[in-house]
Parts: C-alpha cells; sequence; structure tokens
C-alpha cells in the first residue's frame, strides 16, 4: 500500500542544512496499524507528512497504490489525498466556522456525494466516534478529546485507504488519549483501514501493532507484535 | 461548487463580527470616495451655473475685435442691435439682452480702483441674468437715473455704501475724458465672486449717453433655454450671421457668437487644471479606501494560513481554495459595497439639499471657482455604480494576494503557520 524507498529530507534554514530523515526505507501494507515512534525532532512528522503528499522528498521514492508520487502534479496529488488518505493532526485543526457535523460532511461534499449519502454517513461516523448529539456544537464548543474525534470522524468518513495520524494524542489527558486510540484501533479492525500515526508517549506505543523507530533522521529499530 | 458557496456563505454569517469589520471598512472607504466625487462635481457645476447666471449668459454677440480684445473692452468696436440681426437671435428662440461693458476706475475719498462697468437694461436683463436676486441691501437699478449697483467686496474696498456718491472716470466710445456722478443704490452679494470684487452696474441709457454711444452695444447676452452644451446652438447662431450683409452697422459678418465655455474660459482653464487636482483627490482617497479593504482582509485572511493548508490537506485542489475565498471576498464586498453607497447616497443627499458653509473658512478667498462659500454636492449616479463594482472587484483582487501566496506555500507550511 505504502512502499518508502531511501527517502531523505533536507531543510534549508538560512545557510545550515537540516537532514530531517537521512534515507527512510519502510513498506506499510494494507490494514496495519503502525506507530511511528521517536524523540522530539527525529522526524516523525517529517516522514508522515512526505506520505500524505503534504511536502516533497529531497531525495528517494514513495510510492502509494504502487504509483510514485513525484511524478503527480498538483491537481492529481490534491485528487490523491482527497480519494485516499485521511489526516488526523496534533491540534486538530478543524474548520472553526463549520460544525461537527459539517466539519465531517465537508470532505464527502468533496467527493461530489449525493446529500442523503453524505447525510447518512456522517451521521452514522459521528455515532461511531461517540458524539452522537454534538453534531451541531462549534469546535470552541468541543472539550479537546471532542474536537480529535472530530478530526478522526473527519479522516475516516470518507473510508480512506490510509489515515496518517501525526501525534493525535499529544494534546490530551492520557484517558482521553486512550480512548482515541482505542478508538481508532476499533475502527482500523472494522474498516480495514490502514493507520499510520506518530507518538512518543510509551503508552500509545503498546497499542501498535508494528512499532518503527526513529532516531536522527534514520530507523533504528522496528518491532512486531501479533494482536 | 454548491458546497464552497454554500461554505463562504456559512464563514460571513458566522464570523459576523470580522465580516461586519470587514464590511464597514469597505463601506467607509466607498461612502467617502462617492462624498468627495459629489462635492468636487457639485463645485464645478455651481461654478458653471454662476458663471452663466451672473457673468457670460449662455453666449454673447460681440465685435471681432472686441472680443479680441476683452481685456481692454474696447468701445469703439460696438454696434448696433439692428432689425435683422434681433430677427435671427430671436428666431432661434432666445431671449437676449443688450449690454456696454468698459472699464473705469473708481473713486472714493482715499483712492482709486479699477473696476468693470456695466450699462444694462434694467428690465431686459432679468430676461437672461440674475443679478436683481443677488440685491443684499438698497434697491435695484432705474432706467435715466445715474445710479450704480455695486459688488459687497467693492463696496467694502471702497468705503461705500448705500447712499454715498462715487465718482467714476472712464473714456467715451470717441476717446475723450468723462467723469460720472453715481449714487450707490444697492449693494450684491452674488455667489460668484468675480461680481462681487470688481463689477459695477449701471442703467444702459446712462451708459450711452455718458459714452457717446448712440445706440450702440458692445454685447448682446443670450439666454438659452438650455445652456448645458451651447456649442451646437452658438455654431448654428453664428452661421446665420455669417450670412447677412451688414447694413447701417459693420453688419453681422463682424460679429461673433462665443458661448459661456469660451467667455469663461479663465473659468474653464483652471476647472480644466482643477479636474485634473479633482482627479488626485479622488484617487486619493481611491487607494485609502483601497488600503483599508485591503487591511481587514488581508489580515483576516493571513489568520487562516492553517485553514488553508487544511482545506488543502483534504484535496481541495488550488483553483477550489481560491474559488472559496473569492466567493466569500466578494460576498464581503458585496455587502460593504451595499453599506457604502446607501451611506454615500445619504451624504450626496444631504449635500445637495443642505451643502456644508465653508465661508468662515476660505472667507472671500478667490480661488478661480465662481462659488460662494457654500459647498453644495450634485448626484453623480455613474460614480455609484463604479463605486459598487469597484468594491466588489477589489474585495477580490485583494483576497487573491494570500491566497495565492498561501497556495506557493507547501501544505506543511501552511499548516504549520496555524499560531
Ligand atoms: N519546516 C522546517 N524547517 C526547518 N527545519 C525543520 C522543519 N520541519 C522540521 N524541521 C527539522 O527537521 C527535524 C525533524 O523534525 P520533525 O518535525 O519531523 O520531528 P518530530 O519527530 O516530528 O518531532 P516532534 O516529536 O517534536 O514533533 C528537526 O530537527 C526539525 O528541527
Ligand atoms: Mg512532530
Amino acid at each position: 500500500m505504502v512502499r518508502v524507498v531511501d527517502v531523505k529530507k533536507d531543510y534549508h534554514v538560512g545557510k545550515t542544512v537540516v537532514n530531517a530523515l537521512r534515507g527512510v526505507t519502510l513498506e506499510v501494507k494494507e490494514g496495519e496499524f503502525i506507530s511511528i515512534a521517536g524523540p522530539s525532532g527525529s522526524g516523525k512528522t517529517t516522514l508522515l507528512n512526505l506520505i500524505g503528499c503534504l511536502d516533497k522528498a529531497t531525495e528517494g521514492e514513495i510510492f502509494i497504490d504502487d504509483e510514485a508520487v513525484a511524478e503527480k502534479n498538483k491537481k492529481e496529488l490534491a485528487l490523491l489525498r482527497r480519494r485516499k488518505l485521511g489526516f488526523v493532526f496534533q491540534s486538530f485543526n478543524l474548520i472553526p466556522v463549520l460544525t461537527a457535523y459539517e466539519n465531517v460532511s465537508f470532505s464527502l461534499s468533496l467527493l461530489g456525494l449525493s446529500d442523503r449519502e453524505i447525510r447518512d454517513r456522517t451521521m452514522k461516523i459521528l455515532e461511531e466516534v461517540g458524539l452522537g448529539g454534538l453534531e451541531r456544537r462549534f469546535p470552541a464548543e468541543l472539550s479537546g478529546g471532542q474536537q480529535q474525534r472530530v478530526a478522526i470522524a473527519r479522516a475516516l468518513v470518507k473510508e480512506p485507504e490510509l489515515v496518517l495520524a501525526d501525534e493525535p494524542t499529544a494534546n490530551l489527558d492520557s484517558k482521553t488519549g486512550k480512548d482515541i486510540l482505542e478508538l481508532m484501533a476499533g475502527l482500523n479492525e472494522k474498516h480495514e483501514i490502514t493507520f499510520i500515526f506518530s507518538t512518543h508517549d510509551p503508552m500509545v506505543m503498546d497499542f501498535a501493532r508494528r512499532l518503527v523507530l526513529l532516531h536522527d533522521g534514520r530507523i533504528v529499530e522496528e518491532k512486531s507484535r501479533e494482536a | 461548487m454548491k458546497f464552497l458557496l454554500a461554505l463562504a456563505w456559512k464563514n460571513l454569517s458566522r464570523h459576523r463580527k470580522r465580516t461586519i469589520i470587514t464590511a464597514i471598512a469597505i463601506a467607509t472607504g466607498i461612502a467617502m470616495y462617492i462624498w468627495v466625487d459629489s462635492m468636487l462635481l457639485g463645485l464645478e457645476k455651481e461654478s458653471e451655473r454662476n458663471l452663466v447666471w451672473y457673468e457670460t449668459a449662455s453666449a454673447k454677440i460681440m465685435e471681432k475685435d472686441f472680443w479680441k480684445n476683452i481685456d481692454y473692452l474696447p468701445l469703439k468696436n460696438s454696434f448696433i442691435p439692428e432689425k435683422d440681426l434681433i430677427g435671427a437671435v430671436e428666431d432661434s428662440g432666445f431671449t437676449w439682452t443688450p449690454r456696454i461693458s468698459f472699464l473705469v476706475e473708481m473713486y472714493d475719498s482715499e483712492g482709486s480702483l479699477p473696476v468693470k462697468m456695466i450699462g444694462i437694461d434694467p428690465k431686459r436683463d432679468e430676461s437672461v441674468f440674475r443679478l436683481k436676486e443677488t440685491l443684499s441691501r438698497g434697491k435695484y437699478l432705474e432706467k435715466g437715473k445715474d445710479e450704480v449697483l455695486i459688488g459687497k467686496n467693492l463696496a467694502r474696498d471702497l468705503h461705500v455704501d448705500v447712499g454715498d456718491v462715487v465718482i467714476v472716470k472712464t473714456r467715451s466710445r470717441l476717446g475723450a475724458f468723462q467723469t460720472m456722478d453715481l449714487l450707490v443704490t444697492g449693494i450684491m452679494d452674488c455667489p460668484n465672486p468675480q461680481i462681487n470684487n470688481g463689477v459695477a452696474f449701471i442703467p444702459i441709457d446712462v451708459a450711452n449717453r455718458a459714452l457717446r454711444m448712440e445706440g450702440r452695444v458692445t454685447e448682446m447676452a443670450l439666454h438659452f433655454p438650455e445652456w448645458k452644451s451651447p456649442e451646437k446652438k452658438v455654431a448654428e447662431l453664428q452661421r446665420k450671421l455669417s450670412g447677412m450683409q451688414g447694413t447701417e452697422s459693420p453688419g453681422g459678418k463682424n460679429l461673433v457668437v462665443e458661448s459661456w465655455r469660451e467667455l469663461g474660459k479663465d473659468y474653464v482653464a483652471i476647472a480644466e487644471g482643477k479636474r485634473g487636482a479633482t482627479k488626485i483627490i479622488l484617487f486619493l482617497i481611491f487607494i485609502i479606501a483601497a488600503v483599508g479593504i485591503s487591511n481587514t482582509m488581508l489580515m483576516a485572511l493571513y489568520e487562516r494560513m492553517g485553514e488553508i493548508g487544511m482545506m488543502r490537506a483534504m484535496g481541495m485542489n488550488d483553483r477550489e481554495v481560491k474559488l472559496s475565498f473569492l466567493l466569500e471576498a466578494g460576498g464581503i464586498g458585496f455587502i460593504g459595497s451595499l453599506i457604502g453607497i446607501a451611506l454615500g447616497a445619504v451624504l450626496s443627499f444631504y449635500m445637495v439639499n443642505y451643502g456644508i458653509d465653508f465661508t468662515g473658512m476660505i472667507g472671500d478667498m478667490d480661488v478661480g471657482y465662481r462659488t460662494s462659500g457654500l459647498m453644495r454636492g450634485a448626484w453623480d449616479l455613474k460614480v455609484f455604480v463604479v463605486a459598487f463594482v469597484f468594491g466588489i472587484v477589489a474585495s477580490m483582487l485583494v483576497a487573491l494576494v494570500p491566497t495565492s501566496r498561501a497556495l506557493k506555500m507547501e501544505i506543511t507550511e501552511c499548516l504549520r503557520s496555524e499560531l
């Protein structure tokens, strides 16, 4: 599903060059629930952004469904994100003028579905993430955990092939974080959606069935664990 | 497309405070633009009216050489309004009045001033000019009496008032010196500063006698029912006059017809120059409006980089992101423009019907415009349409700047710029 081949990423800050990724190779199969862990600054966000086609690699190649991302133009990448990818960010990034319902249904509107289908799917996913009854609230009227649930619902409602979650629990207390992780794990099993999430929280790592440890822009360890 | 419209609408209606503040900025700029435009147009229109009503009439018939030497008002270049001439004017449907314009030196106890003196037919003059309405003290001229009507600033400069006698020295048509003792019968307060500052009026028969005119006049002042665009009528009349052969007087061949635009050339020239200045003023206002609009819009939009990042991450392409922000900006522009032209209409209405009195500020300063201190506005419907469209288009253009910038950035940068 996702293949990352010897990817490097440099950031230029003034005259200095930061080697955020120094050659990462990774294959993620369909339906995996994989955690990318590592200390701060190890390149987790960078890697997720590259897989999510939000940024371009300096070297190396990334394939999604065996298609090279580097060969696609801006518009094709937008279409790919729209159809196949879902994002969950640490800071939720909900659109403030839209209600919980509207934030979620928005990603379906982009797909041009019928009003009825949009409604049914949105209500169903909101129920599933435990936000039944809160669909008319605005982001500012929801707690952090509830906002992150909206973000997850928004990422999942279009039934993407891959969900990329960058420290989805970092802004939440541990109890809420655990709930969110359980929710994600449940959805992963039920919908067979591939999940890649990053974290530096050991509790979060325990949830992963496969753990990739990054350090200084390189993969230093991989662990798999049978469920 | 439908959901983009819906998104724009939600942004407008739910960010009510932001929408209102931005719309007010736009409205203020637009209203200000309309207001200043109304004032400047009013100034120009009133100037023209005061020129025509008190100074030039719609047009004048003169001897060619009199017009050529208009600064000296040479009495020898005068003519008798013959029957065929009068016929030609009246057949064209114009009313007219005879005038004798000449230069005099006017004396008071302390000294003298050069004054332009005009002999008028007290009755006929009213059908062409509106001098009588400007009488502020005393009474109007009467036929045959050695009386003079003078403007209030001239009266002040000469230290004379109603009931005083002024001595006037000039040369007759034949060149002999001539003095007249004239009783100041009335003081005029005319909206045309030129009249107030240096013009005096006497009955035409008095002038005729004193200057040995023998029925000659220096000009026939014409009144057109519609004076705004006199060029065609003037040309027609000129053609008629040129066709006329002279009988007793030098004849139509030597006569010219000049419209108020020609007669008021000094004003028109100034007005033309001022039109340049007017454009600059309007341009500055325009810039202020544009900066106000862009400032608020840009601020609102730069705050939303993160939102743009998220929209892009969700798979909206550049066109869709741009369109959604353009729709929103257009909406704000529409609301702001609507409020702006409503406000502009209120201001214009006030300026047209009441005006602002600047008398205290500018006093009797002669700035070339033929207006008094009361500044009136004029309706300029074209500017309403222009301002309305501008408000919408400018808002959209302004929105395009930060949106395009955000779209040039990597999505990750957009997402990170959310504070
Ligand atoms: N836009 C950028 N410009 C310059 N340097 C960057 C940029 N983004 C990341 N970096 C650098 O790249 C390296 C990897 O950053 P990255 O954000 O991927 O780390 P991370 O593992 O996600 O860290 P954290 O756990 O703190 O989120 C860091 O050294 C960081 O300073
Ligand atoms: Mg990170």
